[in-house]
């Protein structure tokens, strides 16, 4: 690879650096020759750390980890094989299957190499089944995660977790459900040890295997529970409606974002309900119509984004007659941007060079809607239950992957386990 | 007291060595794939007229000779037009 400093890859730059580096290309097809000759088994090496006590050890692990660029610079857990282990009861399948190989790097990823990355994060072993399957879809070719993990647009993995499991392992659909929430911290640890995954295995380390530009959300990216409880009467549940998974089922669909924001949805004064909702629903839809060209990969397939919504709107607004399927057709419909919006900012250009005959296609479509079609938004209910607010996680994302959440067959004693350590809460207890 | 634990970078195994490289540009096919992006129909040009004058037994192959864009250049049927054409050597260019 030749590689040159930012600038000569700017419009009407000086691309002279070219010709006098040619030689460079010139040995590139000739004389080059890969400087590692790596190949190992799949199964990582140990490190040993001497200490006077394990606090001085832990304190000398999490200096490595700065040094050797192991960690996101917060505190780490030491991922030593008694917590590995510990973790790994979490998991339905041998720690030594191998799901894939971690972009743009090309580690291997194991089981065990999901339980050493939630063991360092702080996770639980009840959480694993949901790493596990979070991380196969990561790896799921469609989801072009290979791209994504080194591009510059800052995209982050967003999974949502249907299915029982969501409670029983306190993961948050309600209040702050993006984090933090010490009662609910499954979505944390679950969404940092993937980051880890992406930075120790697929080395998406900044400015160089991820030349995103600012990497918000990179953390914990964003692991949230679908309120399935909170949703009104009708409303089918986004494993369900998405993936096809019986209802129940033990789920996660994964999406890629490039962006969070909150939108103020309710209205301020003395509006009727009528009016508040359909105010709210325009002011979503308003936000969506923004020429950002975040939609253009997942136009035919993926996802525009994800809209969340708190469950105290979607039962009001199902009250007085709005549908899943009909707040989504408003929000597609009214969400379309002008065909003149598109070329004044030169998004026209982004959308003639897509790889996708239909989405170049589109083109003929004015106003151009932000998806193929109205399912491709989601739309789903979380948020703590206040009317004020909804959430959007701009989309960023060539595909929509779901996956069964596989679990052990002694999980019932993880989550006793975890009521022993964590307490059981009025809201948050493993076994209802 | 001793504290061992798990690299956490993992392990890396090659299991699709790199193509060889030839032994000189001379009488070669030498092929682009562009994915059209950060100055590539200005470098890549550039780059076609340089091989041409420093090799002039070798084929320089069109920049459009195959399917451009980030998303045809790791296909295989763009690896199989490459073939067909009996590419000795490929630049593949800009990165993004």
């Amino acid at each position: 690879m030749v590689t040159f400093p930012m600038p000569i890859f700017l419009p009407e730059s000086d691309i002279a650096p070219v010709k006098a580096r040619k030689q460079e290309f010139y040995e590139g097809l000739t004389r080059w020759k890969l400087d590692s000759a790596e190949t190992a088994a799949e199964r990582g090496r140990m490190v040993t750390i001497e200490a006077a006590d394990y606090e001085q050890a832990l304190t000398r692990f999490n200096h490595l980890a700065i040094s050797n660029l192991w960690g996101d610079g917060l505190p780490l857990w030491l991922p030593t094989p008694q917590r590995v282990q510990w973790i790994l009861r979490g998991a339905a399948a041998p720690e030594s299957l191998v799901l894939g190989k971690m972009p743009p790097r090309g580690a291997i990823v194991t089981v065990e190499a999901c339980a050493l990355a939630l063991a360092m994060a702080g996770g639980r072993p009840e959480y694993l089944p949901v790493l596990l399957a979070a991380v196969e879809a990561f790896l799921d070719p469609s989801t072009n995660s290979d791209q994504l993990q080194a591009a510059s647009g800052s995209a982050f993995p967003v999974v949502i977790v249907n299915g029982p499991i969501r409670r029983q392992i306190r993961l948050n659909s309600g209040f702050g459900c993006l984090g933090p929430d010490p009662q609910r911290p499954a979505g944390a640890s679950i969404g940092r040890a993937l980051r880890l995954m992406q930075q120790n295995l697929g080395g998406a380390l900044p400015g160089t295997g991820a030349m995103a530009n600012y990497g918000g959300m990179r953390y914990t990216n964003a692991v949230f529970a679908e309120d399935e409880e909170g949703s009104p009467p009708g409303w089918i549940a986004h494993g369900t409606e998405r993936h096809g998974f019986e209802p129940a089922t033990n789920s996660i669909s994964l999406a890629f974002a490039s962006g969070a924001t909150n939108i103020r949805r309710r209205s301020a004064k003395k509006e009727t309900a009528e009016e508040d909702a359909l105010q709210g629903m325009h002011r979503m839809a308003d936000f969506l119509r923004t020429p950002n060209l975040h939609c253009v990969p997942g136009w035919t397939d993926g996802t525009p984004g994800v809209l969340m919504i708190p469950n105290i709107v979607a039962q009001r607004m199902a009250e007085l007659g709005w549908t899943q399927k009909s707040m989504r057709d408003f929000l597609w419909e009214h969400s379309k941007i002008p065909m003149a919006s598109l070329t004044r900012s030169g998004s026209v250009s982004w959308i003639e060079v897509d790889s996708n005959p239909a989405t170049r296609a589109s083109l003929q479509l004015d106003p151009w809607p932000i998806a193929a079609r109205p399912e491709n938004l989601i739309l789903t209910v979380a948020g703590g239950g206040h009317p004020t607010n909804s959430y959007w996680l701009q989309g960023y994302s060539p595909a929509v992957v779901g996956r069964r959440i596989a679990l052990p067959s002694d999980y019932d004693k993880l989550l006793a386990e975890a009521d022993r350590d964590l307490s059981c809460g009025s809201d948050a207890c493993a076994v209802d | 007291m001793r504290i061992e634990f798990h690299d956490p970078s993992g392990t890396i195994a090659v299991s699709q060595p790199h193509a060889a490289r030839v032994g000189t540009l001379d009488g070669k096919t030498i092929g682009f794939l562009s994915n059209e992006q950060w100055q590539a129909h200005r470098m890549l040009p550039l780059l076609k007229s340089l091989l041409e004058s420093d090799f002039p037994g070798a084929r320089v192959l069109p920049i459009d000779a195959f399917p451009q864009g980030n998303a045809e250049i790791p296909k295989d049927a763009t690896c199989a037009l490459v073939q067909q054409a009996g590419v000795d050597a490929v630049i593949v260019g800009n990165a993004s």
